[in-house]
């Protein structure tokens, strides 16, 4: 059986997590490929006008593997730990596709820790749904959930390593935007890699040592309850020392996003911040010429800096 | 220290009870001025430019009320991006130098904290006197909420125009001084006694209309351009079934309350959207199926558990041919787009209706 894995949402987080899982399965995956303009024209074209634009996307990448697999993965996700909430989209995704294409066969699994519905019990009951037997899903998970924590680790230590390394650039930015739209080949990689060809030097806030970035942010903001919006707070309080200016990308129109940068922008100070709002119809010129008077400014304040030291 | 002066957002006529609430816990309520476009002008102008509209115009009642001397302000919240107005609301009440405190009472859904939340209102009152409090106020939401459910049913059938709105305008005034449950069942009793001797030219069968959403918009109809009322002037009952009472018995009771939709809801969602984004998907199922003639699904701009919904509600629509009317809010919502709306909407319902009859 081919599984297809739509490359949107948080597969940018969990894919390793998920492909060994299902691989060990016994299962072939299918991964759409990098979004591109004719997967957003078909997601917008399927999704509610009003859907943010990562769930227009994950329509798309859904279209996408319409016919190239025997069942698509929209894993529906509502809480990882008790007292802590993820977007609303994340709990709605299955049913969001389910009924905007009825006619697709879909596996999925659900996590709520507040009802006591764990990661590891639901998927070992997907797959022994799907034919797999016990032991072998069982120990399926074990692998894929030590694959996941291989590459977690891996995001800490380049954190770390932002921390240590002398500076490649004369200016570095953080870039602060959720996983599945900073990795997006649409939404998020043209911003990265912009800014590198500006000369910038650049660290996400996916970079971050997870755990200790949602202390971080809770700590910011006392009563920010989306699991993942404590993470970018958290790795802003992580690197504001480290860098010399920091870029929000937030998506169109992202409640909690929306609600975090005004946050921000309120309480956080000595650092030039910037926030790039991009929708289905973002023009790249507009959003290129932001980013470098950006880094115009932050040059600028560069040299400025270094004249008062010297003359100090 | 200086008086504590309570105040609160704006919720329909909801002020009343939380008026009486702010004034049985033993403190002074300050009610914020009525609302106006000013209002929003006022909220839109500090608010993030695309968080959802309720944001908006609770920041907009809360200036209004500084300015008015407010010293203290409740705020509660809810299971989407309302459950996190209140910190950020905070914040920029703060930077634009306004001094005050406010109590959040998003916290949690547990008794305790429900208590200890309303002594942060009124410091030094006493349990018992919080529980009198609360239910008094909630007797006075519970009687509002009696009258306007007669009121929508009843009001675009009225012989004389401006019948139900003199009754009403008069229980309002009454409710407010209302001293205390018995005084307040009498006032409900009587008020319906009123509103039942209206003439009305009524048909056998007239048309009937639900109105489902996100609750804020729902139940204010300053926010909604006063959909249900426009409605029901097109010879329609109207039906609501989303109060703030019925949100809070929900709330208290979430997990039964949620397992329940998912099977009012079935098969239609297999798990729950978040917010009311499930109630959504149950009621419009439960609407068609009895046989409404429409529905009308409200929603701030944006508001992602009814976004959710409508994906279902979409297709709900499309294969049953259940006319539904899909309005969403925002600061620039014009007045006359929606009425025109709410006319080719009802126009069709009507012709539908003669189209069922004569055949």
């Amino acid at each position: 059986m081919r599984v297809g894995l739509p490359r949107a949402l948080l597969f940018h987080k969990y894919h390793t997590l998920w492909t060994t899982f299902l691989e060990e399965c016994g299962f072939t995956t299918v991964v759409s490929p990098p979004t591109n303009r004719r997967i957003l024209e078909r997601g917008v074209a399927l999704a509610v006008d009003e859907s943010c634009l990562p769930m227009k996307v994950l329509l798309g990448h859904i279209d996408a593997l319409a016919g190239r697999c025997d069942a698509v993965f929209v894993p529906r996700q509502e809480a990882f730990e008790r007292g802590e909430h993820l977007c609303v989209k994340f709990m709605g995704a299955y049913d969001i596709v389910r009924n905007t294409l009825p006619d697709l066969t879909l596996v999925t699994y659900d996590v709520n820790a507040e009802h006591g519905i764990d990661e590891r019990r639901s998927m070992i009951a997907m797959a022994r749904a799907l034919g797999v037997r016990a032991g072998v899903a069982r120990r399926a998970f074990d692998r894929a959930t030590a694959a996941q924590h291989a590459h977690e680790v891996e995001l800490a230590r380049l954190q770390q390593s932002v921390a240590e390394a002398p500076r490649t650039g004369d200016v570095r930015i953080l870039v602060v935007g959720h996983s599945y739209n900073l990795a997006d080949e649409l939404i998020g990689a043209p911003i990265l890699s912009y800014l590198r060809t500006l000369g910038a030097e650049v660290v996400t806030s996916d970079e971050v040592d997870k755990a200790l970035a949602r202390r971080h942010g809770a700590a910011m903001s006392p009563t920010m309850k989306w699991r993942y919006n404590k993470e970018l707070l958290g790795s802003i309080e992580l690197y504001r020392d480290l860098v010399d200016g920091i870029v929000f990308v937030v998506t169109f129109p992202c409640g909690p996003d929306s609600l975090m940068a005004e946050l921000c922008a309120r309480r956080i100070e000595g650092i030039p911040m910037t926030t790039l709002v991009l929708d289905e119809l973002a023009g790249e010129a507009g959003v290129r010429t932001r980013l470098e008077s950006f880094v115009d400014i932050l040059r600028e304040r560069g040299r400025r800096g270094h004249l008062r030291e010297v003359g100090s | 220290m200086s008086e504590r002066l309570v105040t609160f957002p704006h919720m329909g006529e909801y002020w009343i009870a939380f008026e009486t609430l702010v004034r049985e816990l033993g403190a002074t309520p300050l009610v914020p001025p009525r609302m106006t476009k000013h209002t929003l002008e006022l909220g839109a102008r500090h608010s993030p430019e695309f968080v959802c509209v309720p944001f908006k115009y609770n920041l907009g009642n809360f200036i209004e009320s500084l300015e008015a001397g407010a010293t203290v302000i409740g705020q509660a919240g809810g299971g989407c991006r309302f459950g996190y107005y209140a910190e950020v609301q905070e914040a920029i009440l703060k930077d634009l130098g306004y001094e005050f405190e406010l109590v959040n009472l998003t916290s949690s859904w547990s008794v305790g904290e429900f208590i200890a939340d309303f002594k942060r209102i009124a410091p030094g009152a006493s349990t018992l006197r919080i529980a009198r409090a609360f239910a008094i106020a909630y007797r006075k939401a519970k009687a509002l909420e009696a009258i306007e459910d007669r009121v929508r049913k009843s009001v675009g059938f009225e012989v004389e125009r401006g019948a139900h709105d003199r009754v009403v305008s008069r229980f309002h005034q009454r409710l407010r001084d209302a001293s205390g449950f018995r005084d307040t069942a009498r006032l409900e009793e009587t008020t319906l006694g009123e509103l039942g001797a209206i003439p009305l030219d009524k048909p056998e069968q007239p048309l009937r209309v639900g109105v489902v959403g996100e609750l804020y918009v729902l139940m204010e109809p300053f926010a909604n351009h006063n959909l249900e009322r426009r409605l029901a002037e097109h010879g329609i009952e109207v039906h609501r079934f989303v109060t703030l009472t019925s949100l809070i018995e929900h709330g208290i009771r979430s997990r039964p309350h949620v397992r329940k939709l998912l099977g009012d809801a079935d098969p239609w969602v297999k798990y729950h959207l978040g917010a009311d984004g499930t109630e959504s998907v149950a009621m419009t199922w439960k609407l068609m199926q009895d046989g409404f003639d429409g529905m009308a699904h409200l929603k701030p701009f944006g508001c992602m558990p009814e976004v959710s919904a409508m994906s279902v509600l979409q297709r709900i629509s499309r294969e049953h041919t259940f006319p539904i009317l899909f309005v969403s809010y925002d600061a620039q919502t014009a007045e006359t787009g929606i009425r025109t709306r709410i006319e080719a909407f009802a126009d069709m319902l009507a012709m539908r209706a003669r189209g069922r009859t004569s055949a």
